[in-house]
């Protein structure tokens, strides 16, 4: 997995590459410092696929953005973790661009 | 027999029974009338002959002692005597025989020794004879009937002869004889009466307002034997003939005949001689109905009594097929029922029992997921005995095979266990193998049975047929201790394997013959696919028709299993850590690799071909992997991953040693929850069994197996 991230003023956008499983999600985890970030983008356009592992981030990150008042975004998720998001419910609950 | 029949047979018993015995009767009381009347007839001519006799006789003697001797007297003297004595005619007879003194002048002079019936008078001057009477007969000089009687004077010196016209028997009935009728009138069994030519009746002194005429007495005259012609004076005698009169409402039979003049009917009612007859008839009747009625209501019952036991039997018959149906449904229920489709084999069986239920069995099942046992077996004997055994037998084997998964091993213990529990001496031969879905050797082990039939199904060089070899062991519960051999043979993908029992082998024809191995090498040989469902029922259709019209006589059992393909799995085992899940997830990647690197040779075009759902797989692998890896404490884990091509699809399973969990028993947790609200966690199994298309779990051995098909 490859990490890319880019901080614009208080937007913070994630780029993941890979798999983001039980291995790689702690690292993604460990990663994601939002200290004075408003906006988190996560670019899934080149994650093969994402297990509960990850769901656990974008949940942990979600939540924590929901509490500062901030927002989370995911863009271009492919089929399979589209079809994640639908099976757990989590696509009404996470703000996702295709 | 019919209730009805029954009861119309005694009816016409009965009625020519009471027949017979009405015409014997009824013979044997005419018999009885006519001699009565024979009798009658007779004894009453004997006494009126005696009473007229005796009558003249006393007349003649008085004569006799009027005359004193015979001498000459004048006409006019001997008519006075004759005029006194009531009589027709008086003659004084010489010793010479020459009528010396008559009031009958054309007599005087006669000599009584010219003609010949006065010659038998002479017999009176012998000095012995005392009397000489003849019958009636007609006069020598009148139209009248006259009856004469001589006696003699004494010493036989001449004697005095007196003649009686039938005239005068008129007058002498009613007064002289008319006791003989009396003694008669009344008389049940007898009664008699005298007619006068006139068909008046003179046997009584009738009284004014008496009946004076046969007709008024109630006679039919034309239906006497001479239709009355006595009344003209024109009868002959002896007529005897017996006739039959209604007198005052009563049958009586008659009997009629001619005397002096006269006639003589006897009159006997018929109810005299018929009452004995109709009596005994009653009495018959009465007994006879009794008999036969009481015989036919024996018979009835009898016959009812046949008919409840015709309908206990076949109550018990319907009772018992039903009992065997039963017997048959659970002995069917005892035999496998179709294995879940597999890529690897196909396996199709059957047994026809010869009666309802039968002894042979056949058994098929997987000890793991790439074992297949199977086997065929045939009891000896048929029936329900068989049956029984067969159900132990097919247990005992089953859960032998399972323990030990040798055949060999299974096959010694459960024959042990069979001989111990063989009370009736029945013995099993079986033929049982272990087919390993991963290389296709099949492990066997023969007790005596029938060597199965290996279709070797290379398409390049055609299908080849021949007998496994037909080395055997000793038939199952036979002999105790007996450790049985295990053999091998290997199937190639695309090879067939037919089992079979002695029913196939040993069905008859019409003219006796066996069907025998070569039969069945042909019928196998005629299969045109290697299919085991097709090669079944071409072998049960040869045999069928090789046995036309016979009936089977064992039961019949073929099973046939195709191996179809060696499984593409890749097993590996992991150790319970991060890295361990990292390994298993590059594991996974191999499996679908297209590149010399790839595990296996043969999955690599199936792999490249199921590559598109190695992500899901992966998603798979890690929520059920990570799950071991946190929560069970096992001490490692085992990654199986299964290519399947027909349905495309992967199946993996994972098995550890750790704690017992099924994750399937799990709910789901609520993802309408707001993202607030919900655990973090949990998700994993949910989004395994919806990503999937079928899980499973068992625990065995005290291991894990959780099963995740994915297509």
């Amino acid at each position: 997995m490859n990490i890319d991230k880019k901080q614009d003023n208080e937007c913070l956008t994630v780029k993941v590459e890979g798999r983001l499983d039980t291995n790689t999600s702690p690292e993604l985890e460990a990663e994601m410092t939002l200290d004075g970030v408003k906006e988190v983008v996560f670019d899934f356009s080149m994650l093969e696929y994402i297990s509960s592992a990850g769901l656990r981030v974008l949940m942990t990150v979600h939540k924590s953005m929901a509490a500062s008042g901030g927002a989370m975004k995911i863009l271009h998720p492919n089929a399979m973790v589209r079809g994640v998001f639908e099976i757990t419910g989590l696509d009404s609950v996470f703000a996702v661009e295709a | 027999m019919k209730k009805g029949q029954i009861v119309a047979a005694a009816a016409v018993l009965y009625v020519v029974l009471m027949g017979v015995a009405w015409t014997i009767g009824t013979r044997q009381a005419a018999q009885k009338t006519e001699a009565m009347l024979d009798y009658a007839v007779s004894d009453m001519r004997v006494s009126l002959d005696g009473v007229i006799d005796t009558m003249l006789e006393h007349l003649a003697s008085i004569a006799v002692r009027h005359f004193k001797k015979a001498d000459a007297h004048s006409l006019e003297e001997v008519a006075a005597v004759a005029e006194a004595f009531d009589i027709d005619e008086i003659s004084v007879v010489d010793r010479e025989g020459r009528v010396i003194a008559t009031n009958d002048p054309d007599s005087l002079g006669v000599d009584m020794l010219v003609k010949d019936e006065t010659r038998p008078f002479a017999d009176l001057t012998n000095g012995v004879t005392q009397v000489v009477s003849q019958p009636f007969r007609r006069h020598a000089y009148g139209n009248s009937r006259r009856k004469y009687l001589g006696v003699p004077f004494p010493g036989g010196d001449g004697y005095v002869q007196i003649g009686l016209d039938e005239s005068r028997m008129d007058r002498m009935i009613s007064a002289q004889l008319a006791f003989l009728f009396d003694a008669q009138v009344g008389d049940t069994l007898c009664y008699l009466c005298a007619v006068e030519k006139t068909g008046k009746l003179v046997s009584k002194q009738l009284e004014d307002d008496m009946p004076q005429t046969l007709a008024e007495l109630g006679f039919d005259v034309s239906a006497f034997p001479d239709s009355g012609a006595f009344l003209l004076g024109e009868a002959e005698e002896g007529t005897a003939k017996t006739f039959v009169q209604w007198l005052a409402g009563r049958r009586v039979f008659c009997r009629s005949f001619l005397f002096g003049g006269h006639r003589f009917i006897i009159i006997e009612p018929a109810d005299e001689f018929y009452g004995s007859r109709n009596m005994i008839a009653a009495a018959m009747a009465v007994l006879l109905a009794l008999v036969l009625g009481g015989f036919a209501f024996f018979l009835v019952r009898i016959s009812g009594d046949s008919e409840r036991i015709k309908a206990f039997y076949r109550a018990a018959d319907a009772a018992r097929a039903k009992e065997m149906e039963i017997a048959k449904t659970i002995q069917s229920s005892a035999l496998p029922a179709p294995l879940e489709a597999s890529s690897y084999f196909r396996l199709s069986a059957s047994m026809s029992p010869a009666r309802e239920i039968g002894g042979d069995f056949y058994d098929f099942f997987m000890l793991d997921s790439t074992h297949l046992a199977f086997m065929v077996a045939d009891v000896s004997g048929k029936g329900v005995s068989a049956a029984l055994y067969m159900m132990t037998a097919k247990t005992l084997i089953k859960d032998a095979l399972l323990a030990f998964r040798d055949p060999a091993e299974a096959f010694s213990r459960a024959n042990a266990e069979l001989c111990r529990s063989n009370t009736a001496n029945m013995f099993l031969t079986a033929w049982g193998g272990v087919l390993d879905l991963e290389t296709g050797l099949v492990t066997f082990v023969n007790a005596g049975h029938n060597p199965p039939v290996k279709t070797e199904g290379d398409k390049d060089k055609g299908r080849v047929s021949k007998y496994v070899t037909k080395k055997s062991g000793p038939v199952m519960a036979f002999m105790d201790g007996v450790e049985y051999k295990s053999r091998t043979l290997s199937l190639n993908p695309g090879d067939t394997l037919f089992l079979y029992t002695d029913g196939v082998t040993e069905a008859l024809d019409h003219k006796g013959e066996l069907f025998g191995e070569e039969r069945l090498m042909d019928a196998i040989k005629a299969v045109p696919e290697p299919d085991p469902k097709m090669a079944c029922n071409v072998v049960r259709m040869a045999v069928a028709a090789f046995a036309e019209g016979v009936p089977q006589a064992d039961d019949l059992t073929v099973l046939a299993v195709e191996y179809l393909a060696r499984p593409l799995r890749f097993v590996r085992s992991f150790p319970p850590t991060q890295e361990g899940i990292a390994s298993a997830s590059e594991y996974l990647d191999e499996c679908f690799r297209d590149d010399p690197d790839a595990a296996r040779e043969d999955a690599r075009e199936l792999g490249s071909r199921l590559s598109p759902l190695a992500p899901a797989l992966h998603v798979i692998l890690d929520e059920i992997c990570s799950n071991i890896v946190k929560h069970s404490g096992a001490s490692g884990f085992e990654v199986d991953v299964e290519l399947i091509a027909e349905p495309a699809g992967v199946k993996l399973t994972f098995a550890d040693d750790g704690e017992p969990y099924d994750p399937l028993s799990h709910k789901d947790p609520d993802t309408t929850l707001p993202a607030e609200e919900r655990p973090i966690g949990g998700l994993g199994i949910m989004m395994v069994r919806k990503m999937s298309e079928s899980m499973s779990y068992e625990r065995v051995h005290d291991r894990n197996y959780l099963t995740v098909v994915k297509r």
